[in-house]
């Protein structure tokens, strides 16, 4: 209040900055006090963020919790803030993701390249082998009250050797060196200032495989709950050349692409995510493998959702014409049946009708098989199933278009048709001359959204016959009524070695800009509609 | 006032939308913190509470010795199914009791939906100690660095030699403890057929027969994904998917889609189609239901359909062996580690000691109703049509491993449906499909010829023996030649000739698979052009 009711609330930035310090008042106070817990918390949880790494998310909080103070702090931006819960969760929920399947679209991320590779290095440097002369062991670990520990180990003959960090095997008689009666299996009961560890106990211990038992230079090591050996580590990290260096062949593995791959073709797992640049996109484009069907297939997309639009609305809004009529009996009742289509959900929906086809138990395809002796092949026929996922559509979808038409129907006003009787206009000039056009202006933008929709309908087409009947003779598994979204899922997740992230984010991109195209498209001819509207 | 109660509403929704972060952070920490942080906790928290508190009269008094009772020294986590969380949960408290370890079980849902959950949460540091899972994954998982080895040490004896081998990876380690398995079965209707038939084409006769008759509609059906379901069928006939190398190892290079044995077992299904002996579609709800009612004689079920048709209250029977003696796919699931758990020790203590016991695994056994992986539980299994079809599938064929699998379901489902339905002739369908295989595997630079060597970073590559990169793709001429042209600096460079993007296929200076490097040795900057011959395999060097 003070603020807007002080009287030098100039245009001038400098002289307003200096006014609105020299007037501090409680509720500016308590703004600030706010904000200062809430930027205490913000690091708080940016700290967080980075001692676990997150770096990109806690770039992104920093960044938002830097445009907050901005906002909440300068004069000239304070009216933003208005927006400002809106902003922040659209970069939350909107930018960051953009951003973040930008990258791995640039990425080998998917399945065999999923860690990071420091992760992929770790793992790989942990790799042990067992030189020539190496020997294995099962072994017991003793631990003391100081946290010392010794092994005594086995070897397959089963004599026994007690191992301390540091110092050469020994191999004492009970009695000798501290070392209590053996039991059954040879293993001493107790050894002088240790603790004998059960299996669990020491499997808990994590200190114990860190540990190098023996002398330096041939060192023993636990590598798993039953046997402790002579182990070297396989690899070794060059980070000059990017490669790992095998110590037992002396192979040579460079970096390519998220793998350590050598001259020869091995490959050492794992991988991990790198960059591949543009691969992806070419993957997509220029690949004569899976470019073959492409062309079919966004062709049928174009056309299911072209069709399921026009069939929807054009059944929607003759329900909706019909209704319109005050003299319709029992228009009321039926007008709410009508609408039922559109409270059940679309997954059932789906589910449902696809039983009802179903060609052996279906409702629909034994009533036709009954009635004519034959039914269509739902599944199996490329144009029926065609067909059937329209139709499918157009109950889920109808009831949407007859519900906004009504709507939109009521706003035309009825002095149009007065006008257009007395100028001798049949019912279908009125329609095509006046309904028309008047109700494109409303649902005008509700079509490109139902286009945009039907576009990327996944669901339908998934749980329907995902995808099928398949395409004969293409390079890659493809349906005839896949659309670009199924196939590309089908591509990325299912048809080759597990999921590939980054793949299935060059093509999500890819439909991003298709469908951002249409969508500029169609909005120029909502303007134009918008001038006829003007015109009329 | 008012603005200030704006002022307060925004912050408000700030500190929650704050909160709401913290909260999706929350159970990012935790394990990460329990688990590298408790050891220091139990001995550090004492000490913290004690003296900045009021005084020991007041604080129930902490006794500063044993900490470790009070605190469990670890956690592990298991994730696991609906059906198995119960009785993992059943041996959290004598875990605790006995070693003072916490265990938690999470339960996902279905087993398959932890694979999922596990690509993503295990490299973020997030995932269990141990999780559930079914062992065709494992190829993905090893290739990914997602599951650490296990050793069962003398337990190994314990368990069915075939389940162990699914979990053991080409690489020789065996990368998961075995519980159950599970494979197709031969139902048979026993009103209608007392005695089960020992050839395919007796199934078409019986079935030709109750047909004329008007007793059944047709004589068997195949659930969704006939690859899968369908498998008796193919490899009764010869079919296969992979071949297997000299050590037994899946090869991934030979695909059997399209070989003659394939072909037959497609053209049987397509002809019994074509009679109307079979189902045309490959649907999971057709089939089962088609035999509850008595509409077919015959079908192929696995252990999970069960429970639905004995309530279906239909007189059926399990068949000792499939026709032909054909062989299903074999499903094993168990216990993997996650090699990004703290305790993997721990883990593999606790497999071994815990879950690798008669009892456990009969419990696992009991509610799972599948078949079990430990052999004296194996042993007393009573239920008639699981031992039947434990029978039917000795001779079953693990799902192969390897990742390469994961290209093969969709195609060959593809070319078994197109076969069927008369789109394609079984040869085209099935060639096609090996085709479509061949290509996934290989990925997308089939058909690219390359040179890579240590050229390449003067070529515009990101790396250096790298056979996919597109810079020193070469190019066809219209003699159906080869040629890649480069600048290079003076030196000595070496490099090889290789194949559709990858090294599977190489050829070295000797035109041989595998052969040794060609030597460039360039006194002066250059520009050298490359000839490839696909007919020699050679590649001529012109130095200019």
């Amino acid at each position: 209040m003070p603020d807007r009711a002080s009287p030098q609330t100039p245009k001038t930035k400098a002289t307003s900055a200096r006014a609105s310090s020299s007037t501090i008042t409680l509720p500016h106070l308590v703004r600030l006090a706010i904000l200062i817990a809430m930027d205490a918390s913000a690091v708080w949880i940016l700290n967080r963020f980075f001692s676990l790494g997150y770096y990109p998310l806690a770039a992104a909080t920093l960044l938002i919790l830097i445009f907050v103070n901005i906002i909440l702090l300068h004069r000239e931006t304070y009216p933003i803030r208005w927006m400002l819960v809106g902003l922040v969760l659209m970069a939350m929920f909107t930018i960051y993701p953009i951003i973040f399947t930008t990258w791995v679209s640039f990425t080998n991320y998917g399945e065999g390249h999923l860690i990071t590779k420091e992760q992929a290095i770790e793992q790989i440097l942990k790799e042990k082998y067992l030189p020539e002369t190496g020997k294995a062991y099962t072994w017991t670990a003793f631990k003391s009250p100081e946290g010392d520990y010794v092994l005594w180990l086995q070897n397959v003959d089963g004599d026994g050797f007690l191992a301390a960090p540091g110092e050469s095997l020994t191999q004492p008689q009970p009695g000798e060196s501290g070392v209590g009666e053996f039991d059954s299996k040879g293993i001493p009961e107790t050894i002088e200032g240790y603790k004998r560890l059960n299996a669990i106990l020491a499997a808990t211990d994590q200190n114990l495989t860190q540990i190098q038992f023996g002398e330096i230079a041939n060192s023993i090591q636990i590598r798993s709950p039953k046997e402790a050996s002579e182990l070297l580590p396989l690899y070794n990290y060059d980070l000059g050349q990017d490669a790992m260096i095998s110590q037992e062949t002396g192979a040579i593995y460079r970096n390519i692409r998220g793998t350590f791959s050598s001259q020869d073709g091995t490959q050492l797992r794992p991988g991990f995510v790198a960059s591949i640049q543009f691969a992806n996109f070419r993957e997509f484009f220029v690949s004569p493998a899976l470019r073959g069907p492409l062309l079919r297939i966004i062709t049928w997309n174009f056309a299911f959702a072209l069709f399921s639009l026009l069939l929807n609305f054009a059944l929607g809004l003759a329900i909706a014409i019909l209704f319109n009529d005050q003299n319709f009996p029992l228009k009321k009742l039926i007008r709410s049946l009508l609408i039922v289509p559109y409270t059940v959900p679309a997954l059932l929906t789906i589910l449902i009708w696809r039983g009802m086809l179903n060609p052996e138990l279906g409702v629909i395809s034994r009533g036709l098989e009954n009635l004519f002796g034959w039914s269509p092949s739902w599944f199996t026929d490329q144009w029926w199933a065609k067909v059937a996922v329209l139709l499918i559509n157009l109950w889920l979808s109808y009831p949407y278009f007859m519900l906004i038409c009504s709507g939109a129907l009521q706003s035309i006003s009825q002095d149009y048709y007065a006008a257009a009787q007395v100028d001798g206009a049949n019912i279908w000039q009125q329609f095509w001359q006046i309904t028309l056009p008047l109700l494109l202006v409303a649902v005008g933008p509700l079509l490109i959204a139902s286009f945009v929709f039907n576009f990327n309908n996944f669901n339908l087409i998934y749980i329907f016959n995902a995808g099928g009947p398949p395409m004969a003779g293409t390079p890659t598994p493809a349906g005839h009524t896949d659309i670009l979204i199924s196939y590309v899922y089908n591509l990325a997740f299912t048809a080759s070695r597990g999921v590939n992230y980054g793949f299935a984010a060059a093509i999500t991109i890819v439909i991003f800009f298709i469908v951002g195209a249409i969508t500029l498209f169609q909005f120029r001819y909502t303007n134009m509609w918008e001038e006829v509207s003007e015109n009329v | 006032m008012k603005k200030l109660s704006i002022i307060l509403i925004v912050a408000l929704s700030l500190v929650m939308l704050l909160s709401a972060c913290g909260d999706t952070a929350e159970p990012t920490e935790e394990p990460m913190v329990e688990a590298t942080m408790v050891p220091e906790v139990a001995t550090e928290e004492p000490a913290a509470a004690e003296p900045t508190e009021v005084p020991a009269t007041e604080v129930p008094v902490v006794p500063t010795e044993v900490p470790a009772t009070e605190e469990p020294m670890a956690t592990l986590t298991i994730w696991a199914d609906d059906t198995r969380t119960p009785i993992l949960l059943g041996l959290a408290d004598d875990f605790l009791a006995e070693y003072n370890v916490e265990l938690i079980v999470e339960d996902l849902g279905r087993v398959q939906d932890i694979r999922s959950q596990i690509i993503i949460a295990a490299p973020a540091g997030e995932g269990p100690d141990i999780y559930i899972g079914v062992h065709d994954w494992l190829g993905a998982l090893v290739e990914s660095g997602l599951v650490a080895p296990v050793d069962l040490g003398d337990k190994t004896d314990e368990f069915v030699q075939s389940n162990l081998d699914a979990f053991t990876f080409t690489d020789g380690n065996l990368y998961g403890l075995p519980y159950s398995s599970e494979n197709l079965g031969f139902f048979y209707n026993t009103e209608l057929v007392p005695e089960p038939p020992t050839t395919w084409d007796e199934v078409l006769e019986i079935g030709r027969t109750l047909q004329g008759e008007g007793l059944v509609e047709y004589a068997i059906a195949v659930a969704t994904g006939p690859l899968y379901n369908a498998l008796p069928i193919q490899t009764a006939f010869g079919g296969y998917i992979f071949g297997v190398d000299e050590n037994g190892a899946w090869n991934a290079d030979d695909v059997g889609l399209d070989s003659e044995g394939e072909i037959a077992a497609v053209t049987w299904m397509a002809d019994a189609v074509a009679e109307g002996l079979m189902v045309e579609t490959f649907d999971y709800e057709t089939a089962h239901s088609l035999f509850e009612t008595g509409q077919i004689p015959f079908l192929m079920a696995g252990p999970w359909a069960l429970d639905r048709i004995r309530a279906s209250e239909v007189p059926y029977a399990v068949a000792d062996s499939f026709p032909d003696n054909g062989a299903p796919f074999l499903g094993v699931q168990g216990f993997m580690i996650n090699p990004f758990s703290e305790n993997v020790l721990l883990a593999q203590a606790f497999l071994t000691e815990f879950i690798a016991t008669e009892e456990l695994m009969q419990l696992l056994y009991e509610t799972g109703l599948r078949p079990s992986s430990f052999k004296s539980v194996l042993a007393m299994t009573d239920d008639p049509d699981l031992k039947a079809m434990g029978t039917a599938g000795a001779n079953a064929m693990p799902m192969p491993n390897i990742p390469e699998m994961g290209s093969v379901w969709s195609a060959a489902d593809n070319g078994i449906a197109l076969a069927v339905t008369g789109e394609q002739t079984p040869e085209e369908a099935m060639t096609d499909a090996a085709e479509q295989v061949r290509a996934l595997i290989r990925g997308a630079l089939v058909g690219m010829i390359n040179l890579p060597g240590s050229y390449q970073d003067q070529a515009g590559c990101g790396a250096q023996w790298d056979p996919a990169c597109p810079a020193t793709g070469m190019e066809e001429g219209d003699d159906g030649l080869f040629t890649l042209t480069v600048q290079l600096a003076a030196g000595d460079y070496e490099f090889k000739v290789a194949l559709d993007g990858d090294w599977t296929t190489n050829y070295g200076s000797d035109g041989a698979q595998d052969g040794p490097n060609y030597v460039l040795s360039l006194a002066a900057d250059s520009t050298v052009t490359l000839t490839y011959d696909p007919a020699t395999q050679l590649v001529e060097i012109v130095t200019e």
